[in-house]
């Protein structure tokens, strides 16, 4: 469970996705999203699909995850399926059954946009699964401090992101530590009535609040101690490096798109 | 911004950490769907608009819901629920805050509760009905609802739920301020 909240879903591997640089994964990850989008045909939904599934293989993450993330949306993409079957009426008619006709046009709509669906799936929790959310965290700041220029406070922001990824697991111990305390003094806080849910999170939320603010106090005065006075001239412990695996994997979808264009009906 | 000291940019780290894990401890309502669910978290976001203004208060949630987006991840992918969740608390907290500040008394937070309850659940139905429902049905590709379909969702489902659930949550930071009120004002000396 603790682990769980470090890295998030994060699955260490030896693969190009991992090798890449945070920044040009978001990237890559943003514009593939939009990217779904063009495709309108059965070859750019099968292009879409087999760069997908390449990515996927080329990822080593063990199948078992993506399909463990999968298996939460199946019932909405069967949901989206059926209702396309039922409901869209384009077409010749395909089927017909008492009340019950499927049309052409249902069928393809159906089916291309359970992939669509899919797709972007897999691609944002490949992101995730490659990542960890300290990375992802230092890429976003990278990638937004150009608002610099407009005075929005990035440096400020990324800052209270990693404090916030860094003290989740030690908040989690205490809270833990504090439903335990209170479990042994005949406390329920799973299950029972509403009401005393309600009066159980009290005792435990007054000591997370000032253990918490004391926490702060601390260290903000070590990091005061140490100097520390905004972004302005900070150097970094985690670095980021563009190397080739950036450029290639960006050109790549970047042919894929141009082939999607070419292809499009 | 700027006027964020080290202390204050710390602690509203801090309350984003605390807000994630309660929004993990989340649960159901009997009544209601599943997917509508009730969660503490935003009691951390309304204690750092009590010490630090309002714009801790939106940064709070705003974390809190990055945080479970890219450690528990969306189940769409495509984070709607979390930006919906963040307008609801921002709805929720800042009109509090404000109503608050103008009467300062313990009976003056029950009516800036109330106030901030009542505010959230009718702007969250109208956005419900405008915005979310019909971007959620864009995306998914569904057959678009009719107006009096979603209409009816709306009346019965969300907009209860989200009374319901602000008033939970308004019950408990009452019996948290009653405490902690003498607390959170000799925290506000670190406002700058």
């Amino acid at each position: 469970m603790m682990e769980k909240m470090i890295f998030g879903r994060y699955i260490p591997a030896v693969s190009p996705m991992h090798r890449m640089d945070p920044r040009s994964k978001i990237i890559l990850v943003f514009l593939f999203v939009c990217v779904v989008f063009i495709a309108n045909n059965a070859i750019t939904y099968g292009l879409l699909a087999i760069y997908t599934f390449l990515m996927v293989l080329s990822s080593k993450v063990p199948i078992r995850f993506i399909l463990g993330g999968l298996r939460i949306v199946l019932w909405l993409v069967l949901f989206t399926l059926v209702l396309h079957l039922f409901f869209t009426k384009e077409g010749e008619v395909l089927f017909h059954w008492g009340a019950i006709s499927i049309y052409e046009g249902g069928l393809k709509q159906g089916i291309f946009i359970s992939v669509r669906f899919f797709l972007l799936i897999l691609m944002t929790s490949l992101l995730t699964l490659t990542t960890t959310p300290i990375e992802i965290t230092d890429g976003i700041e990278v990638l937004l401090n150009p608002l610099k220029k407009i005075k929005f406070p990035v440096h400020e922001l990324a800052l209270m992101m990693s404090i916030s990824l860094r003290f989740i697991p030690t908040l989690m111990e205490e809270t833990d530590k504090i439903m335990k305390a209170q479990t042994a003094r005949g406390v329920e806080f799973s299950g029972g009535p509403i009401k005393d849910r309600v009066k159980a999170i009290i005792p435990l939320l007054i000591p997370l609040f000032i253990g918490s603010f004391k926490r702060a106090e601390e260290l903000a005065t070590a990091m005061e101690a140490r100097g520390y006075r905004g972004g302005e001239g900070r150097t970094k412990y985690r670095q980021l490096r563009w190397s080739l695996v950036d450029t290639v994997m960006l050109l790549i979808l970047a042919v894929v798109t141009a082939a999607l264009v070419l292809f499009r009906s | 911004m700027k006027s964020f000291n080290v202390k204050a940019l710390v602690s509203i780290g801090m309350l984003s950490s605390i807000g994630f894990v309660l929004m993990l401890l989340n649960f159901p309502l009997p009544p209601f769907p599943k997917f509508l669910m009730v969660d503490f978290s935003d009691i951390p976001a309304l204690i750092a608009a009590l010490i630090f203004g309002p714009v801790a208060g939106i940064l709070v949630e705003l974390f809190k819901n990055i945080l479970d987006y890219v450690i528990t991840s969306s189940e769409t992918g495509i984070p709607v629920g979390h930006i919906s969740n963040f307008i609801a608390g921002i709805l929720f907290v800042v009109p509090t805050y404000y109503i608050y500040e103008k009467l300062k008394t313990k009976k003056g937070m029950t009516y800036a509760l109330v106030a901030g309850t009542v505010i959230m659940a009718i702007v969250m139905s109208v956005l419900n009905y405008f915005v979310f429902l019909p971007a959620y049905t864009l995306f998914m590709g569904f057959p678009a609802m009719s107006g009096d379909e979603t209409r009816q969702m709306i009346v019965a489902g969300i907009l209860p739920f989200n009374i319901v659930k602000g008033i939970i949550i308004s019950i408990v930071f009452i019996l948290l301020f009653s405490r902690m009120s003498t607390w959170i004002g000799k925290q506000r000396a670190y406002r700058v």
